[in-house]
């Protein structure tokens, strides 16, 4: 898939420079930097701005303009600002408005674990955020990590604690590690709206058109027989972001006939929901690539 | 036949139902990879191995295990450890 070639935008050099100034000159003048560097951003990434272009286009209805590609862009790079300042554990700064907890709780208690299906929209730290101020159970997250090791490391390197929080997709072990932790009683979140390169996919309506998307997670989902949430924080405004945890199954079974097509019908709702999800925070749509693979090599 | 290759034609067989693989059980290599390439299986497929290995043979693999690389590399390796881990 095209994601996992493209190169990894911003050189640790960039997040070293971002880190020190949210750091020493205060979250204010990391801010006021967003415009310039978003630009940057903006202005050399030609390829990602056409698979803006072309997810807006669908999303908004009508054909966006320079301005709302642009915000993609800007608010991508927010919540890259936030990331570095909330290494730091400084939520209190923030408004989070937390939507769905109640329901989230009442898994927890269960003592069943929970899985979470997430996608690359808005921000992981946000659901960091909520994770630790009081989540009494672990959270771990299943990533490929193939693609943003340059600055995966660099995050690690300031933030042990959460490294140890990622499972790297590709190990034989990996989903023994996620089993375990939903045993535990744990939170398992999953990106469910990338294929890697290789592994089960399926062609399912999104926006109007069919897009791929992995089975993976719902086979895992099947498998381990926890109940699914989708859950998902999103950026919407200066130090603001929102938090859903929604009901997705009380858990998916899959039967022995008709698997792939119980797995399609999944997949199916997974994308009919993240769709509307889209719709409503478009500027938080994080998949800079060629989602519907309609766009020229 | 010793016990060592009853156990692999047995595990083949058990990883093909677990998976419900279009090989049959005796053409998997058993010195071959199991994931990426040759078999080509995924951490998914590893986690269905892993419940049925503990389902049939009564105990667990688990993610802990330094070895696991090892363990899951070839039919052979994971035949051995079945036999040295079953309590059934």
């Amino acid at each position: 898939m095209i994601w996992t070639r493209q190169k990894e935008r911003g050189s640790i050099a960039a997040l070293r420079l971002m880190a020190w100034i949210v750091t020493r000159l205060g979250y204010g003048f990391g801010y006021a930097l967003l415009w310039p560097i978003a630009l940057y951003f903006f202005l050399s990434s030609p390829r990602q701005r056409q698979a803006v272009r072309r997810f807006q286009r669908r999303a908004l209805g009508r054909e966006p303009g320079l301005r709302d590609i642009f915000r993609t862009f800007f608010v991508f790079s927010a919540t890259l600002l936030d990331r570095l300042f909330l290494l730091g554990n400084r939520f209190q700064d923030y408004e989070l408005k937390v939507f769905g907890l109640d329901l989230l709780n009442e898994r927890i208690a269960r003592g069943e674990g929970c899985i979470l299906l997430g996608a690359h929209l808005g921000s992981f730290n946000a659901m960091h955020a909520v994770a630790d101020t009081g989540c009494p159970v672990e959270v771990v997250a299943l990533m490929h990590t193939q693609n943003a090791t340059k600055s995966a490391s660099f995050f690690a390197e300031l933030d042990p604690r959460q490294a140890a929080a990622i499972i790297p997709l590709g190990q034989p072990d990996a989903m023994l590690r996620a089993k375990e932790c939903l045993e535990r009683g744990g939170l398992v979140g999953i990106l469910a709206d990338r294929t890697p390169g290789t592994g089960k996919v399926t062609r399912v309506p999104f926006l109007g058109d069919p897009a791929a998307f992995p089975l993976g997670p719902h086979i895992l989902a099947g498998v381990l027989g926890a109940p699914v949430m989708i859950a998902f924080g999103v950026w919407t405004g200066r130090r603001r972001y929102e938090v859903h945890f929604e009901p997705f199954a009380d858990r998916i079974t899959i039967d022995r006939r008709d698997r792939q097509a119980q797995l399609e019908l999944v997949a199916t709702r997974y994308a009919a929901r993240i769709e509307q999800v889209a719709r409503r925070f478009p500027y938080n749509w994080f998949n800079f690539y060629d989602f519907w693979e309609e766009m020229d090599a | 036949m010793s016990s060592v290759v009853a156990t692999e034609a047995e595990v083949a067989e058990l990883i093909v139902e677990a998976l419900h693989l279009e090989v049959s059980p005796a053409e998997i290599d058993p010195e071959a990879p199991l994931f990426g390439e040759g078999l080509g299986l995924d951490s998914i497929d590893a986690l269905e191995i892993a419940l049925a290995v503990s389902k049939r043979y009564g105990f667990q693999l688990r993610s802990d295990d330094e070895r696991n690389g090892q363990i899951f590399a070839s039919l052979r390796n994971l035949s051995a450890h079945i036999d040295k881990n079953r309590v059934k």
